[in-house]
């Protein structure tokens, strides 16, 4: 078996796996915790549910903080946009999720896709030198790094793969895909899940706050 | 029954009020019960207390945090300072270890990476979730997350409790009274000797005890021991709205040490004991005095199931807000800009936003709105208690510059307040900062500007006003 063939194989089913029921098991693990009760009467009886609302509308800054909060805001918005586009875009990937799904849809252009992996992968750099050059206001620890780690090196060593750099093709698409491998094992016990937990605490707050008249 | 103008004053004003405090602060530090128990068994009742307070919505709030950073932007304390440490991020640091390996989906795996919780960790806690949080709860409103640390921190607080290191200053008081049912002494002898006072010298009467009344109003510390103006407006203000009004000597007392210091047995007994009163006299409405904390203590309790209790809980600016839309408050007009600081209890984590406005507006006030107001409104500093550490004076300095900045951007001249802890906290930092603006009670300001009926009118029989 060569590297590539342990990479398409075995490496990335096995983390499929992992991302999958990591995921699960720690979203059943903290949803199947006993529910607090609040026995005040709500200031409006059916006031809570604008609380879901907060879901949708913390999806960006309120005016109040929109000068102090703008870098982190933009260039993050740009990061998760830029990389999923990446991730959904691409024809080897298309190809890929198909070989699971049996779905496809149309690529980017190459030139394209190798803009917009530029684009994230800056903007990836732009965010770890402001957590570094801002210690006071991070407040990083060792999760921070290791996940922007893994993050970053997808994003790298598919470039790296596309433009034929470094080592041979397939000896850079094996570890391209082994890096995916790692961020989706990695996911799962990681700061990654706020992907999937932001749904959840934005519904927390936003009925804690309803409950009491306030739309936050 | 209607007050006269021309009496002398004899009640101290709020700037004397204010540095008599100061005075009956520091011996709360000599009064301060001392741990009892053995390390292990305080670290150990924190822990379990975690564990138990702990439901599926403080586990998605631990879990979803992402260190972005953007807490710091909204947190007075950290603005003020600058210092990692105060970063509303960082209070939940020790929790989410316990949380992780205690009750987290994979504790197995963080009970081999974390160290085990010790006492110096949650010793260094203390400053972190008393002295530099007051639960203000402006970091939830830019957290992307929408992760409301306040709530944790008060959970951090419980556990603080249950390990013996509440700081002195609330320590003293809440064990004052659990164990005697007074704060500075503040007892039904005090309410009845400032009651008399209040009738002698300004012919306004006080119901005190009556077996029934529509209204039931609350009354605090701060005015039975220093601010004796405050239970004067007060009763003032009800007397003119010529409501079945009464005070009960058995449940009047609005600050809960229980809430503040997280000793979640006494929030629920001091409830307790008001929500018994108001019961037994059949009480419509409860009216609870201008105490910040006392809303949430009661009004938002979540032990108390309020939907089932045949009476309403309203904060005093509520009442007041409620009575002027209706009109039945006949009020001068007031000279001078105003703005108006929404306590972090009654507006952001209350809801109470529109009714003290609404008084304001009776008087045809010159208002204007604090930038960065109503829920986005900065903190004064002293909430929560953090008024009464004396450790926290260069925290509630530096952060109330902030406020100076915020109300001074208004072109105010007065800044209206309903909260106690607030109004203390803004005169001390007046007097500290020789700051040339007025600090005024919204209770009051309205009992300075009441128009009453010529001839005694208030006789306390007519029928309550309905809610």
């Amino acid at each position: 078996m060569t590297l590539l063939e342990f990479a398409r194989g075995p490496a990335i089913h096995w983390a499929l796996i992992i991302l999958v029921a990591g995921t699960i098991w720690r979203l059943l693990g903290v949803l199947a915790l006993t529910r607090g009760a609040d026995l005040s009467r709500p200031r409006d009886a059916f006031g809570n549910y604008k609380g879901y609302r907060t879901v949708f509308s913390r999806a960006w800054p309120s005016g109040e903080f929109n000068v102090a909060t703008r870098y982190q805001t933009v260039v993050a918005y740009v990061f998760h946009f830029a990389t999923l586009i990446v991730v959904v875009g691409i024809t080897a990937h298309i190809e890929f999720i198909q070989s699971l799904t049996g779905t496809s849809w149309p690529a980017l252009p190459n030139a394209a896709g190798v803009a917009v992996g530029i684009v994230a992968l800056v903007s990836l750099f732009a965010l770890i030198m402001r957590r570094v050059t801002k210690p006071s206001i991070y407040c990083s620890n060792r999760g921070d790094y290791i996940t922007w780690v893994l993050v970053a090196a997808p994003l790298i060593t598919g470039l790296m793969a596309f433009a034929h750099l470094g080592p041979r093709y397939e000896t850079m698409l094996a570890i391209h895909i082994l890096s995916v491998a790692l961020l989706f094992i990695w996911f799962p016990f990681s700061k990654l899940m706020h992907s999937i937990w932001f749904v959840f605490s934005r519904a927390q707050s936003g009925l804690t706050y309803a409950h009491k008249g306030v739309q936050i | 029954m209607s007050t006269s103008t021309a009496v002398t004053a004899i009640f101290p004003t709020f700037e004397q009020v204010c540095q008599g405090f100061a005075g009956q602060i520091g011996m709360l530090r000599e009064m301060a019960p001392k741990p009892t128990l053995a390390d292990d068994v305080r670290v150990e009742r924190a822990i379990d207390t975690l564990i138990a307070e702990t439901n599926a919505g403080e586990a998605v709030w631990l879990e979803s945090c992402i260190h972005c950073g953007q807490c710091t932007t909204a947190c007075h304390f950290f603005q003020a300072t600058g210092e990692a440490k105060y970063a509303p991020m960082r209070k939940m640091e020790l929790y989410r270890r316990i949380y992780q390996r205690e009750i987290g989906p994979f504790r197995w795996w963080f009970k081999l990476i974390t160290s085990p919780v010790k006492l110096k960790d949650l010793e260094a806690l203390q400053e972190l979730v008393y002295d530099s949080c007051s639960e203000c709860g402006r970091c939830t409103m830019v957290c992307p997350m929408g992760i409301d640390t306040a709530s944790l921190v008060h959970h951090l607080r419980s556990a603080l409790v249950a390990a013996e290191l509440v700081p002195p200053e609330l320590a003293a008081l809440t064990a004052e009274q659990k164990h005697r049912g007074t704060i500075f002494g503040a007892s039904s002898d005090a309410l009845l000797k400032i009651v008399d006072t209040i009738r002698d010298h300004y012919g306004v009467a006080i119901p005190l005890d009556k077996p029934s009344a529509e209204v039931m109003v609350l009354s605090s510390a701060v005015d039975l021991v220093a601010n004796g103006n405050g239970l004067l407006a007060t009763a003032r203000i009800m007397n003119h709205l010529g409501v079945d009004w009464t005070i009960c000597s058995d449940g009047f007392e609005s600050a809960n040490f229980g809430l503040l210091s997280g000793d979640m047995a006494l929030w629920r007994q001091q409830s307790a004991s008001i929500t018994a009163a108001a019961q037994r006299i059949g009480a419509k409405t409860l009216v609870i005095a201008e105490c910040g904390h006392a809303y949430p203590a009661l009004r938002w309790n979540p032990m108390v199931a309020g939907g089932a209790l045949p009476f309403e809980m309203v904060y005093m600016s509520e009442y007041l807000g409620r009575q002027a839309k209706a009109g039945r408050l006949n009020l001068t007009p007031i000279e001078g800009k105003i703005t108006y600081h929404d306590p972090c209890k009654t507006g952001r984590r209350g809801g109470a936003f529109e009714q003290p406005r609404a008084v304001l507006q009776a008087m045809n006030a010159d208002y204007v709105e604090l930038p960065s107001g109503r829920e986005y409104n900065w903190c004064c500093g002293g909430g929560a208690g953090i008024f009464l550490l004396e450790r926290a004076t260069r925290l509630r300095d530096e952060s109330f510059k902030i406020k100076i900045n915020q109300v001074n951007a208004t072109g105010a001249t007065t800044v209206v307040v309903s909260c106690a802890s607030c109004r203390l906290n803004f005169e001390a930092g007046r007097i500290k900062n020789h700051w040339d603006k007025q600090v005024a009670s919204l209770v009051e300001l309205v009992a300075d500007h009441l128009i009453d009926p010529p001839a005694p009118a208030a006789t306390a029989s007519q029928p309550g006003v309905p809610a």
